[in-house]
């Protein structure tokens, strides 16, 4: 593997008594697309918090080209290369969709200005197919159209690695197919994508590696074939195997 | 949109003109009047920055006026000309801001607003126990410290300069992003919005404004006292005028100040009503809470769309 853009060690969180992430490690290679799965509560967007400097580690540490992440606030995260969208839509439903996607542009990595910040919005938008819709307010979009804004303005930030987390739950097939040609198309203009996703098909058809997580902890690394044949993971998505006797 | 930006340039030009020369042929009372309107609008309009644009309730503002106040009677009474000590007093409630702004703007929502409660009492307490300040019975500025004229031009003008103020932020990038504030802040740091930051450049701004009425405030009356200034119904007078116009506009704070200007001036010519003037506020907050949560402009745009609608349709 080349020098690992992502790089996650030990990383532990907890809340009280309950263990959210236990001591999860892993490395993402630049432009790949990196797959997280489990079944609900294993630990999945509390992984991208941490990613996002949203929410502090107990312990552990995450590495971004080889800088620590360590106490860094979510937009001085974001100012580095790494965002984030989040899993229940957060649009700014007040302001146009131009300005939602502006906010990013003027304020995330880039600092576009003026006709610079313009011809940006107006580029990301059309590759995210919410052009028609510029001027709407984001408050009157549909989810399908909701979840691209989120991409949208994640993109705006210029950002180097793109954690999208659930951004098909909710969307029907066609959309569904639409999202994974997005993410292809990202990750071929040299963007590294980490995913969250409940819906396996997709994740398995548009990821290179998948990291399956159960109760906090990794159950299974590898690419997506493999680790569906993993028995650690079909029993954590349909229970353990039934025993040879019942058969 | 060029020829609605030149009207309301032509139209703020037109009434600081008016104002400017207002001494000239008004009376002294509607003067009077008149400056008690433009300081309501100064309180109102610095206040929306912070707590419309960015959704930053603050309960503490009096805290501003009284710096910007108690600073220009201390340096007055030692011989200092208010074209100093008035930038001053604004650079001292700038400042205040800033030390109280980044502790409490860690909090959200309701526990931000009782934190500036908690800070603007503090504020009041500690100015009615330093002797050096005229303790509770407060200070009286020197002998020959009052120009009507000049003090009167320089609030209707401040006043006038905050719309225009409002107005420029409301559509600039900074404006953008206090409004992406107040509606997500988590989505805002998200995208790279360095709120903490963004809330303190406001505040200070909003209390700079604030401090510098203070100063004309202390010329205008002449007195200060912690009772006249650090008063906590000063402060919730200035959260209620935006909110009842129209929070978060640049129109609905300034018709809020005219509103309450009117009203306190008119409750103020009838000793009974006098004392229930905050009851009177308290109604009128319930009634746009529950009738109209945007306010009287909000109530303006909307019988102003059914005139439209009726002039178009039943015509």
């Amino acid at each position: 593997m080349p020098e690992p853009i992502v790089s996650v060690r030990a990383l532990t969180v907890r809340f009280g008594g309950l263990v959210a992430v236990k001591a999860v490690s892993f490395d993402v290679a630049p432009r790949e697309i990196f797959g997280v799965i489990g079944p609900n509560g294993a630990g999945k967007t509390t992984l991208f918090s941490c990613l996002a400097g949203a929410q502090r580690p107990t312990s552990g540490s995450i590495h971004l080209r080889g800088e620590s992440l360590d106490g860094l606030a979510v937009w001085a995260v974001a100012h580095r290369g790494l965002v984030r969208t989040h899993q229940i839509v957060r649009p700014f439903r007040e302001m146009t969709v131009a300005d939602n996607v502006a906010i990013g542009a003027r304020f995330g990595r880039g600092r576009r200005r003026g006709a610079d910040e313009k011809g940006r919005v107006r580029d990301i938008l059309a590759r995210t197919g919410l052009g028609a819709r510029a001027g709407s307010l984001a408050g009157t979009l549909t989810l399908g159209e909701l979840k691209r804004l989120e991409i949208a303005r994640a993109l705006a930030t210029e950002p180097d690695v793109l954690c999208l987390d659930e951004i098909m739950g909710g969307l029907n097939p066609a959309e569904i197919n639409a999202a994974m040609v997005l993410v292809r198309e990202l990750r071929d203009q040299g963007l590294t994508i980490l995913l969250i996703e409940h819906h396996v098909h997709a994740v398995v058809g548009v990821s290179d590696r998948i990291l399956v997580l159960n109760f906090g902890e990794r159950i299974a690394e590898g690419r997506p074939e493999e680790v569906l044949r993993d028995p650690a993971v079909v029993a954590a998505y349909f229970g353990d195997a039934p025993e040879e006797a019942a058969l | 949109m060029t020829s609605k930006r030149a009207l309301e340039a032509a139209g703020m030009l037109a009434v600081a003109g008016a104002l400017y020369f207002a001494p000239s042929f008004l009376e002294r009372g509607t003067l009077n009047d008149l400056w008690s309107v433009a300081l309501a609008v100064v309180l109102a309009s610095s206040w929306n920055l912070l707590g419309g644009f960015a959704g930053q309730v603050s309960i503490g503002y009096s805290a501003f006026l009284g710096i910007g106040a108690y600073t220009t009677v201390l340096l007055a009474l030692q011989g200092t000309p208010p074209v100093l000590t008035l930038p001053l007093g604004a650079l001292l409630a700038a400042g205040f801001s800033v030390i109280i702004g980044y502790p409490t703007f860690r909090l959200r929502g309701p526990y931000f607003t009782i934190a500036t409660i908690g800070v603007g009492e503090a504020v009041r307490v500690v100015a009615s126990s330093l002797s050096f300040a005229g303790g509770a019975s407060g200070l009286r500025m020197p002998a020959g410290s009052y120009d009507f004229e000049s003090n009167f031009r320089s609030m209707t003008l401040l006043a006038v300069a905050l719309v225009w103020i409002a107005l420029a932020i409301s559509r600039s990038a900074f404006g953008s992003a206090l409004s992406a504030v107040r509606q997500d802040i988590d989505a805002a740091e998200a995208l790279g919005v360095n709120s903490t930051r963004l809330k303190v450049t406001v505040h200070a701004l909003s209390a700079a404004l604030v401090g510098l009425a203070g100063g004309l405030f202390a010329i205008n009356f002449q007195y200060v006292s912690p009772g006249s200034v650090f008063d906590f119904r000063l402060s919730l007078t200035i959260v209620l005028m935006p909110i009842v116009g129209g929070v978060g506009t640049v129109a609905g704070p300034v018709l809020g100040a005219i509103l309450f200007g009117w009203l306190q001036l008119k409750l103020l010519s009838i000793p009974a009503l006098l004392s229930s003037s905050l009851f009177i506020y308290g109604a009128l907050l319930i009634a746009v809470m529950l009738f109209e949560p945007k306010g009287l402009l909000g109530l303006v745009r909307r019988l102003w769309a059914r005139r439209l609608r009726r002039f178009y349709i039943d015509a």
